[in-house]
């Protein structure tokens, strides 16, 4: 791969390079492939969005970047870079998880122990991750909570998960994350099942917290306004593969591939309310049975004869535009 | 916190009576303790006789009057084997099962819940198997055979401790394994499918991603979420060892405690005696459960003050 892979213009430095990253679960019909081949990179100061429709393999990239799978899941193959270091070794994934790089989950109504006060789930990574010490930690977990919009923090401290509502718990999730200040934050559908005012409450904070903080996010989503909201970049990601990627203002201008464009028209856009709302034809894609060719192909408008073959590689079409698709040819070979 | 704990106490005392009630209507309206304390060929007027004595010829509801009242001041009855209170013998082995018990549920917590947790730290790797082997080994036996087979390896073979009675820490060792090992089996099999189950839930996978090890999250994450099903199912072992196992092991290890005169109350047809001892019994059964839900209550706040 070429420098030109970066998203960025040259001013950013590129913190997290993600090459090839494979992502196994065996199953009795053999290992179905949760993230296959996965290539993205995040630079300083940007927000990039991987968009995908439920089991398109999001969840378990963002894990897989931080080195981690759930059993019975494998890393098959493939590279984690943080600022040129390997995170799939153990060592380095120790240092790197939580301190540089932070992530916040879907659920806050489960990610938060609920067994613990907020408290003490801050004075936790505070005490052990950062090092803080004594009465330090007690003023850094009012400062952070406050940093994330909580009021009355003192008597919130004491509280449990179960005693705040979902946009809180969201909060004091990203306190958690912020606490070691990382680098990047992942945040995945840090929205989903939160109203559609808390929704925009957080991702308003998220915005303001990364730019003020100068924190990188990787904002995984199946919600295309989360990601026309909030980020620079987009990756569409479909049966564990990346399909497009493109700057955020031409991905809506001008999807390419025939999946982004099926997205792009099933969500109903405010700025242009002449057109019907259409959905993509066929069910989302049974990981089990996984097509030798192209993912999309079963499902696709402009599927033709050469598409079952084999998965078309991400090549570049124009400038920061890249496409996997044998009806969009590049402008060379990767 | 206090009314709760009030209402708790009162429904355990309740449990209790209603306990104490069946077991005098199993030993007064199902048999006849006068025909049972006497030999097969007594006659009408030997039986006749003793009914007399014991008071079994009034009506059942003033029996029955007497019974309660007996209880609420501790009197039991007496027994005819030994002609003396029940109670008095009952409370003077009560000690001696209170220690095995002790000394069973220690061998029970300190080993399930290490093993439960090692066993899902190396999930499905050789210490998990070889916890799991222990487990299905020591349920599968009886606790008398255990018993047995430890009497016969450390106490006949190696004399490193005596083969029975209570003479001091020592001797409660071997019995103490021999009743808790199936326990400590069982619990340490669901400690670990409890801790392999909460290491997959959002919160644990979000402290892995914050950088804490794999042990520390289980310790201090996931084991605190299994605690509250662990003291729950540690109070279930208590009650099968205060009305089983401790019977059983009593008579092993000729210990003196209250399954042992329970036994030798039975041999000697002494129902006064064995109605004392499983009323003793059945309240240590009741207490141990109100002692498991204030327990649940302090581990978990979401528990219901119901």
């Amino acid at each position: 791969m070429s420098v030109s892979t970066t998203g960025g213009d040259g001013r950013t430095e590129r913190l997290l390079e993600v090459k090839d990253l494979t992502v196994g679960f065996p199953t009795r019909d053999g290992t179905v492939l949760g993230v296959d081949g996965l290539t993205l990179n995040v630079g300083s100061h940007e927000r990039l969005g991987v968009v995908g429709e439920s089991g398109s393999g999001k969840s378990v990239m963002g894990l897989a970047i931080l080195g981690m799978v759930l059993p019975p899941g494998r890393i098959m193959g493939g590279s984690v870079r943080w600022k040129g270091e390997d995170v799939l070794d153990e060592a380095v994934a120790n240092r790197v998880r939580g301190r540089e790089i932070a992530m916040i989950f879907q659920d806050p109504m489960v990610s938060l122990n609920p067994l613990k006060t907020v408290g003490a789930q801050l004075r936790e990574l505070l005490q052990r991750r950062v090092g803080l010490q004594g009465s330090a930690v007690r003023k850094r977990s009012l400062e952070l909570l406050d940093m994330v919009g909580i009021a009355n923090a003192p008597e919130r401290m004491k509280a449990y998960a179960y005693e705040l509502s979902g946009g809180m718990r969201q909060r004091v999730m990203i306190a958690a994350a912020l606490a070691c200040e990382p680098t990047l934050l992942i945040a995945d559908e840090p929205t989903t099942g939160l109203d559609v005012t808390i929704q925009d409450q957080i991702l308003t904070l998220l915005r303001n917290l990364s730019t003020e903080l100068g924190v990188s996010v990787l904002m995984i989503t199946h919600d295309l306004g989360v990601v026309a909201q909030f980020c620079d970049r987009v990756q569409v990601m479909y049966a564990g593969r990346i399909v497009e990627r493109a700057p955020i203002a031409e991905m809506f201008a001008d999807p390419q591939h025939p999946y982004s464009l099926g997205l792009l028209q099933s969500v109903p856009r405010v700025d242009r309310d002449d057109r019907e709302l259409t959905g993509i034809p066929g069910e989302p894609l049974d990981r089990a049975k996984f097509p030798p060719g192209c993912a999309f192909d079963p499902r696709c408008a402009e599927a033709r004869e050469g598409c079952q073959v084999a998965p078309p590689p991400l090549v570049k079409t124009a400038d920061r535009r890249w496409v996997a698709c044998y009806n969009r040819p590049g402008e060379g070979a990767t | 916190m206090l009314r709760w704990l009030a209402r708790r106490i009162i429904a355990a005392a309740l449990v209790v009576f209603v306990v104490t009630s069946l077991v005098f209507v199993v030993t007064h309206i199902f048999t006849d303790p006068a025909t049972v304390s006497l030999p097969l060929e007594a006659t009408e007027e030997h039986r006749a006789n003793r009914r007399a004595v014991l008071g079994l010829d009034r009506p059942l509801s003033v029996q029955y009057w007497d019974f309660v009242s007996g209880l609420v001041v501790g009197d039991l009855g007496e027994s005819f084997w030994q002609s003396q209170p029940a109670s008095k013998l009952v409370f003077e082995r009560l000690p001696a099962t209170l220690k095995l018990v002790g000394g069973a549920i220690a061998v029970t917590v300190l080993l399930a819940a290490p093993m439960g947790m090692l066993a899902a730290w190396w999930e499905r790797r050789f210490a998990d198997h070889a916890v799991l082997g222990f487990s299905m080994v020591s349920i599968s036996a009886p606790p008398f055979w255990i018993g047995y087979l430890l009497i016969i390896v450390f106490a006949v073979q190696l004399g490193w401790v005596p083969t029975f009675g209570s003479s001091g820490f020592v001797s409660l060792i071997l019995p103490s394994f021999a009743i808790g090992l199936a326990s400590a089996g069982r619990l340490a099999q669901m400690t670990r499918r409890g801790i392999v189950e909460e290491l997959r839930k959002p919160y644990a996978v979000t402290a892995l991603s914050r950088g804490f090890s794999r042990s520390y999250t289980i310790v201090h994450h996931t084991f605190r979420n299994v605690a509250s099903g662990f003291v729950t199912m540690t109070g279930w072992e208590l009650t099968r060892m205060f009305t089983g196992y401790t019977v059983v092991i009593e008579v092993v290890f000729a210990w003196p405690g209250v399954g042992r005169l329970a036994i030798h109350a039975i041999e000697n047809r002494d129902l006064i005696l064995v109605q004392a001892a499983v009323v003793v019994l059945a309240t240590l059964v009741v207490v141990t459960n109100l002692l498991v839900d204030i327990a649940r209550r302090l581990i978990d706040p979401r528990v219901e003050l119901a």
